[in-house]
């Protein structure tokens, strides 16, 4: 109890700190060094030393290498079991219950990530979580709807959306909380052609630092930097126009060596 | 400390006790004309997955439900009428037994998942339950303990198969999922 | 959500709730110890009068008794057998009685005024260093989390049926619970990545 006490207490100056360093840009806002990461007795994540600042960062890999938990580390959902992982020059250890806040996550499955019944109520969360009162919270959260072309959708129970506009709130009610970073992991593996678009533009506009995984390459070309998770490694770090191409002959290589994915 | 997972951990059980009720027939054999309703299994479940304090939270949390106007109990049954009704001890000995339930897992620690489960839930959701729902009926209904009793008795077989149904389960989540049977972690 | 309540104006709808609940409990209190089968007739008379004070609507509200048919059944049974057919009707008369005066408050108020009024008895957590948030939420949870349960089932059901040509089984429990479970886990985990269940604003003690 003391801990958090104390964690708590030096909040305002930490803000403060994050604010005045990560707007004076050109500092990177996640600075990974020699972090490891075990799960259940497993290694996912092994000695990984990083340091990001570009707009848009991709991130590429197949499934189990590692790339949703190096992710997770950036938002605290996940601690490192080894070395530190720093967000806007704190460590993640420390502000781990004040990340949200600055980092908005979107997960694969809207499905999975919407909390509540109705889409009004889902966006006034993010609201009433920076402290706004509910009515407040919903009254703002309206305004936020209509001022994204969805005051449609408020009373609609979110079960009854088509999967590209429960991606779009999903999107949105972590956008309202006006995140400096964020972070989507596969968010359009469930969208047809068309919602990608949508989303894909959406995102194109906006002003926060966007780390998206994909398995959709496409996506990540105009980006300014991808990774290649492999093996709870950094593969290959650099821009797209170089990983990209190497990640695909990669796949295909190994898609011909081993048609039938019997090798490990 | 009560934390995100348990919270929804507490919900899902809840919903689970709700979806459970609006089921119709699920799964389970209807003995001698006795409907017989499933709730109490997710009542079990709750117990023997959860522990003793979060189970019993999830079993209190799904009774707010109902007494705040949700018709969420087996035949679409809800509202304050229901804590008026011959059935309130019943009712009462969920959480109660849910809590026992989750005690016995917690305590028999060292025991097989199938057998312990098997335990706790007859004895947290047979023997606690029917011991605060038989005087339930008897005071409610101005009968005798006896004859409450054996007005009783005649669901006893369905949840005998409720509790094979929760030890099962139990066992195959162990295997499948062990981080879920928080009873245990 | 579906709930027992029954649009309208009446004026058991204008009554504060709190005022509502104070009565049923008052009311039960007086009603649980009669036991003239006469008086109770009367009692009786006068709840139905209150359900017909609603208008037509309202007298069709005493379906709520159905689901309750058998089981007053055997208890009059069980009366019977025990020497006693008046107490019995005495027996019957007086839960039936209870239980329609209880589901009246029920379908006269609102469920967010409802929980709203029962919420209030949650304040005191605070003292325990628990957010009174925290109901309110997990209740929201599990009106979110219902449907999702059913809609698995009868995807599994669908899935089982295809293969087995049976409808259902209780073998499709574990699979039921395992896929829902997993579920709830990433809830849990989208919670925890938009501040959690007590919000980013905590009192900075």
């Amino acid at each position: 109890m003391a801990f958090w006490t104390r964690k708590s207490k030096d909040t305002k100056s930490k803000e403060e700190a994050i604010a005045a360093d990560f707007d004076a840009s050109g500092k990177p806002y996640a600075v990974l060094q020699n972090v490891s990461l075990e799960l259940e007795g497993r290694t996912v994540l092994q000695d990984i030393s990083l340091s990001l600042q570009e707009a848009r960062v991709g991130i590429v890999g197949l499934n189990g290498s590692g790339k949703s938990s190096l992710v997770r580390l950036l938002n605290g959902l996940r601690l490192p079991t080894g070395g530190e992982v720093r967000m806007f020059g704190v460590s993640t250890e420390a502000m781990r219950a004040e990340l949200p806040r600055y980092v908005g996550f979107v997960f694969q499955n809207p499905d999975h990530q919407a909390i509540f019944p109705t889409v009004e109520e889902e966006i006034a969360f993010g609201l009433t979580q920076l402290g706004f009162a509910r009515a407040e919270a919903r009254d703002q959260a309206l305004a936020f709807l209509v001022r994204h072309h969805c005051g449609h959708l408020a009373e609609k129970p979110f079960a009854d959306l088509s999967e590209g506009q429960k991606q779009l709130i999903c999107l949105l009610a972590v956008l309202v909380m006006k995140p400096k970073l964020l972070i989507l992991d596969e968010p359009m593996s469930s969208l047809d052609g068309l919602a990608t678009r949508r989303i894909e533009r959406k995102l194109a506009e906006l002003d926060q630092k966007i780390v998206m995984i994909s398995h959709d390459l496409g996506l990540l070309r105009n980006f300014d930097r991808v990774l290649w998770v492999g093996d709870g490694k950094i593969y290959m770090d650099g821009a797209p126009g170089d990983v990209l191409p190497a990640y695909e002959a990669d796949l295909e290589q190994r898609a011909a060596r081993d048609p039938e994915g019997l090798q490990p | 400390m009560m934390n995100d997972r348990s919270l929804v951990q507490i919900a899902f059980y809840a919903a689970l006790i709700a979806a459970l009720g609006l089921l119709p027939k699920v799964a389970i054999p209807v003995m001698g004309g006795v409907p017989i309703t499933a709730q109490t299994l997710g009542v079990m479940l709750a117990g023997v997955m959860l522990g003793p304090v979060r189970g019993a939270l999830a079993v209190l949390l799904f009774l707010f439900l109902v007494a705040v106007g949700a018709p969420l109990l087996a035949g679409g049954r809800g509202g304050l009428g229901v804590f008026a009704s011959p059935s309130v001890g019943f009712l009462i000995g969920w959480p109660i037994g849910a809590f026992v339930a989750g005690l016995i897992m917690q305590t028999t620690g060292t025991l097989r998942v199938l057998p312990a489960a098997a335990i706790a839930a007859s004895v947290g959701g047979i023997g606690i339950v029917y011991l605060i729902g038989i005087p339930g009926v008897a005071f409610m209904a101005d009968l005798p303990l006896v004859s409450a009793a054996i007005g009783s008795a005649a669901y006893i077989p369905g949840d005998l198969i409720k509790v094979a149904i929760t030890a099962v389960v139990a066992e195959t989540v162990a295997r499948g999922l062990p981080r879920a049977l928080l009873s245990r972690a | 959500m579906i709930s027992l309540y029954l649009p309208g104006q009446s004026w058991l709808h204008r009554c504060s709730v709190r005022l509502k609940l104070f009565s049923l409990a008052v009311a039960s209190l007086l009603i649980f110890p009669i036991s003239d089968p006469r008086l109770l007739g009367v009692v009786l008379i006068v709840v139905v009068a209150l359900y017909g004070s609603l208008g037509p609507q309202g007298l069709r509200q005493l379906k709520a008794l159905k689901p309750l048919a058998s089981l007053v059944a055997i208890i009059f049974l069980l009366h019977v057998v025990a020497g006693s057919w008046l107490e019995g009707v005495t027996a019957v008369l007086r839960l039936v009685a209870m239980v329609l005066l209880a589901n009246l408050v029920s379908i006269t108020t609102r469920m967010d005024d409802m929980m709203e009024a029962v919420m209030t008895l949650f304040a005191p957590l605070k003292v325990f260093g628990m957010s009174p948030r925290k109901p309110a939420l997990a209740v929201t949870l599990v009106l979110r989390f219902a449907p999702v349960l059913l809609s698995v089932y009868s995807s599994l059901r669908e899935a089982y049926q295809a293969r087995c040509g049976k409808r259902t089984s209780w073998r499709l429990m574990a699979p039921f619970l395992l896929q829902s479970l997993a579920m709830s886990e990433n809830v849990a985990e989208a919670l925890s990545a938009r501040g959690g269940a007590d919000g980013l604003r905590q009192d900075k003690a």
